[in-house]
C-alpha cells in the first residue's frame, strides 16, 4: 500500500519533485516495474461488463491480456521494461497482511449481501476488492514475459526494494535501470532515485506519467534519506504502526525539528500522544535501509526477440486469445527491437545551473517585501534570482 | 524596464514559427546585450538556441536583466493578430508578471496592444562546449528543407554522410530507399545558392526525420543553412537571421544499440 498520503504531502510541500510527462519521452530507458502491482491493476481494470476476462473454462486471463498489451505499448515507445516479482513478504508486514485479510473477509461478506439483494453496482465494487494476485497469475505472467523476450527478476522479498536496488545500482555502474515503476510511494523510501507512476496505465485513460525524483523530494522536504525514512514510518507504512493523532503535516514538522523518531519520542507530550506498544519502528527503519534483496550484479538483463510460435501456442491454444492480435503484437515487438536508438542531449551538454520556477511558497514570502518596497520609496528592488 | 522595438514584426513571427514546433513554452533571457533563449524539447533530444543582438533592434532598452517565461502558442496567437509590415514593440516592467506587445501599422493609423501573462518556468542552463567539427556544410536553406521533406516520406531517419566530394542524405523504409547527393559548388557566382563543404575527416551520422523537419521551419529566416557534424556529437543546424542574430538547433544522433 505504500506510505499513507505521501504523494499528497509531496504535492503540497515539494511540488518541484513531481514532473508529469508523456510516455514517449522515456524512449531508451530501462525501467524496473513492480510486477505484482501491475498484475493487480490488470486484474482490477481489464474487464468487460464488470467481469474479469476468462477462457471458456472460467480461467482468468485479465492479467495476461494486460501484460501483453501494455508491455507492447512500453516497448513500442522505446522503453526497456524489466519486471520484478515479489518474493515472500517481510515478517514485519504480517500485521498489515492480517489487516488486509480482515478487509477481504469483510468484502466477501458484503459481496454475499449484495448478491442476495441483487445490487449490481455494489456487487461489482466488492468483487473488485476481493481481487488477489495468486501464484498462478504470477507464473503465467512470467511465462508470457519470457516468450515475449522481456526479462524478469524474482526478488527474494519486496519487489519495490529490489527495484530500488536496481535503480541505485545505476549510480555505481551505468546502464542497469533508470527508474522504478510502481504506484507504491515506498519505492522512494527504499531509496529509488526516480519513481514513475501511472506507467502501465491504459492509454485510453490519457494520464501523463508522473516522475518523482528522490533528491528533489529530500531537497523540498529538507530532510536526509534517514530522516525521510522516519517520516514515512510516522506517516504510516506497511511494516509497523504509527503514532495515533500525528498526520502528515505534523509528522514533517516533528522530523524537521527532532531529526529522528527517538528525538521525537523524547520531546513528545506523553499524555497527548501515545506511541504504539512494542513499536517496531527501528526494525521498520532497518528494513527500509537494508532490505532483503538479491544482488543486482547477479542479473543479466537481456531483451530478446519474441518467440511467436510459442506465444501463439500459449495464448491462443491455451488461453483463447485471438491469433491475429497475438501475431500482430509480435510484429510490433520485433519492429521496436531492430535498429538504432535515439540519443539524448543530456549526455553531451553539462547543466550549468538550474533556476526552479518560483513557487507559491516563495510568492507568499515575497508579498510583504513588495509592500515594504513600495513604502520605502522605490529602491532598486531585489534582483530576480538568476 | 524592458523595451525592444523591431520595425518588421514579420521577423519575430518567423522566429516563433521556427521554434514553436519543438517547444511549448520557453524563457526569454533579456539583458543589455540582447535577447537569448535556450531550451530543450520535452524528450531532451534537441535543443533550441536563439540569440537576438540588441543592436539589431530599432530601439532596445534593458535596465535590468530579466527572464520572461512565455507560452509560445499564446505568443504566436498574438503575433498572428499583426500584419507583416507592422512595427512591434515588446515591453515589460521590472519584476512584472505580464509582457506587452504593441503593434503599429505602417502609417501609424492603427495601434494595437496585447498583454500576455508570463509563466514561471523551471529552467536548466546548459553549457555547450566549443567543438571543432569534422565537417561543416553550408547549403541553401530551401534545398535542405526540400531534401528532409522528401526523404521523410521513406523512412524515420536520415543518414547524413559527408566526404570531400560532397554530402549524401539517405534513408530507407518499407517501400524502399532514397539517396540525395549534393556536390560542392565549383563556381561561386551566387553565394546564397552555393554548397560549400569544409572537411577535416569524413563523418556519417543518423538523425530522426521528425526533428530535422521541425528545424526546417526556420527556412524563411535565412537563405543559407549551416550543418556542423562530428562523430558522436550532436548535429548543429544554424540559421543566420540577417542583422539580428542567429537560431541554432542541436540534435542528438541515433546510436547503435549495444546489447550490454
Amino acid at each position: 500500500m505504500g506510505i499513507l498520503n505521501l504523494s499528497k504531502l509531496l504535492a503540497d510541500v515539494a511540488p518541484q519533485a513531481i514532473k508529469e510527462t508523456e510516455l514517449k519521452n522515456y524512449f531508451g530507458r530501462k525501467v524496473a516495474i513492480d510486477a505484482s502491482m501491475c498484475l493487480y491493476q490488470f486484474l482490477i481494470a481489464v474487464r468487460t461488463e464488470g467481469a474479469q476476462l476468462a477462457t471458456a473454462d472460467g480461467e482468468t486471463t485479465s492479467h495476461l491480456l494486460g501484460t501483453f498489451y501494455r508491455t507492447i505499448r512500453l516497448v513500442e515507445n522505446g522503453l526497456k521494461p524489466v519486471y520484478i516479482f515479489d518474493g515472500k513478504p517481510p515478517v514485519l508486514k504480517s500485521g498489515e497482511l492480517t489487516k488486509r485479510q480482515g478487509k477481504r473477509e469483510e468484502a466477501q461478506k458484503a459481496l454475499e449481501k449484495a448478491t442476495e439483494a441483487g445490487d449490481a453496482a455494489e456487487m461489482d465494487k466488492f468483487n473488485r476488492r476481493l481481487v488477489k494476485v495468486t501464484k498462478q497469475h504470477a507464473q503465467e505472467a512470467k511465462k508470457l514475459l519470457s516468450l515475449m523476450g522481456i526479462p524478469y527478476i524474482d526478488a527474494p522479498c519486496e519487489a519495490e526494494a529490489q527495484c530500488a536496488a536496481m535503480v541505485i545500482y545505476i549510480r555505481v555502474k551505468a546502464g542497469k535501470v533508470f527508474a522504478t515503476a510502481t504506484e507504491d510511494m515506498d519505492a522512494l523510501t527504499f531509496g529509488s532515485n526516480v519513481l514513475l507512476r501511472r506507467l502501465t496505465f491504459s492509454e485510453a485513460r490519457k494520464m501523463p506519467v508522473q516522475e518523482i525524483h528522490l533528491d528533489k523530494v529530500l531537497d523540498g522536504l529538507q530532510l536526509t534519506q534517514k530522516e525521510f525514512i522516519d517520516l514515512c514510518i510516522l506517516m504510516g507504512c506497511d511494516y509497523t504502526d504509527s503514532i495515533r493523532g500525528i498526520g502528515p503535516k505534523r509528522a514533517i514538522e516533528l522530523v524537521q525539528k527532532h531529526k529522528s523518531i527517538e528525538g521525537i519520542l523524547q520531546a513528545l507530550d506523553k499524555d497527548k500522544y501515545t506511541a504504539p506498544e512494542n513499536w517496531e519502528y527501528e526494525a521498520a527503519r532497518e528494513l527500509f535501509l537494508n532490505p532483503e534483496i538479491a544482488d543486482p550484479e547477479s542479473f543479466e538483463l537481456k531483451w530478446g526477440e519474441p518467440d511467436e510460435e510459442a506465444m501463439v501456442e500459449f495464448l491462443c491454444k491455451e488461453k483463447q486469445f485471438s491469433e491475429d492480435r497475438v501475431r500482430n503484437g509480435c510484429k510490433k515487438l520485433l519492429k521496436a527491437k531492430s535498429g538504432q536508438v535515439q540519443g539524448r542531449l543530456d549526455g553531451f551538454f553539462q547543466v550549468l545551473s538550474t533556476t526552479p520556477a518560483k513557487r507559491k511558497v516563495d510568492e507568499k514570502k515575497n508579498t510583504p517585501n513588495k509592500r515594504g518596497k513600495a513604502g520605502g520609496g522605490g529602491g532598486k528592488g531585489r534582483g530576480r534570482p538568476k | 524596464m524592458f523595451e525592444a522595438r523591431l520595425v518588421n514584426s514579420v521577423t519575430f513571427k518567423k522566429v516563433l514559427d521556427a521554434i514553436k514546433d519543438l517547444l511549448n513554452e520557453a524563457s526569454f533571457d533579456c539583458s543589455e546585450a540582447g535577447i537569448q533563449l535556450q531550451a530543450m524539447d520535452n524528450s531532451h533530444v534537441s535543443l533550441v538556441s536563439l540569440a537576438l543582438r540588441s543592436d539589431g533592434f530599432d530601439k532596445y532598452r534593458c535596465d535590468r536583466n530579466l527572464t520572461m517565461g512565455m507560452n509560445l502558442a499564446s505568443m504566436s496567437k498574438i503575433f498572428r493578430c499583426s500584419s507583416n509590415d507592422d512595427t512591434v514593440t515588446i515591453k515589460a516592467q521590472d519584476d512584472a508578471d505580464t509582457v506587452t506587445f504593441m503593434f503599429e501599422s505602417k502609417k501609424q493609423e492603427k495601434i494595437s496592444d496585447y498583454e500576455m501573462k508570463l509563466m514561471n518556468l523551471d529552467q536548466e542552463h546548459l553549457g555547450i562546449p566549443d567543438t571543432d567539427f569534422s565537417c561543416v556544410i553550408k547549403m541553401p536553406a530551401a534545398e535542405f528543407a526540400r531534401i528532409v521533406r522528401d526523404l521523410s516520406q521513406f523512412g524515420e531517419s536520415i543518414v547524413i554522410s559527408c566526404t570531400k566530394e560532397g554530402v549524401k542524405f539517405s534513408t530507407s523504409g518499407d517501400i524502399g530507399s532514397a539517396n540525395v547527393k549534393l556536390a560542392q559548388t565549383s563556381n561561386f557566382e551566387k553565394e546564397e545558392e552555393a554548397v560549400i563543404i569544409e572537411m577535416q575527416e569524413p563523418v556519417t551520422l543518423t538523425f530522426a526525420c521528425q526533428y530535422l523537419n521541425s528545424f526546417t521551419k526556420a527556412t524563411p529566416l535565412a537563405n543559407q543553412v549551416q550543418l556542423s557534424m562530428s562523430d558522436n556529437v550532436p548535429l548543429v543546424v544554424e540559421y543566420q537571421i540577417p542583422d539580428l542574430g542567429h537560431l541554432r538547433y542541436y540534435l542528438a544522433p541515433k546510436i547503435e544499440e549495444d546489447e550490454n
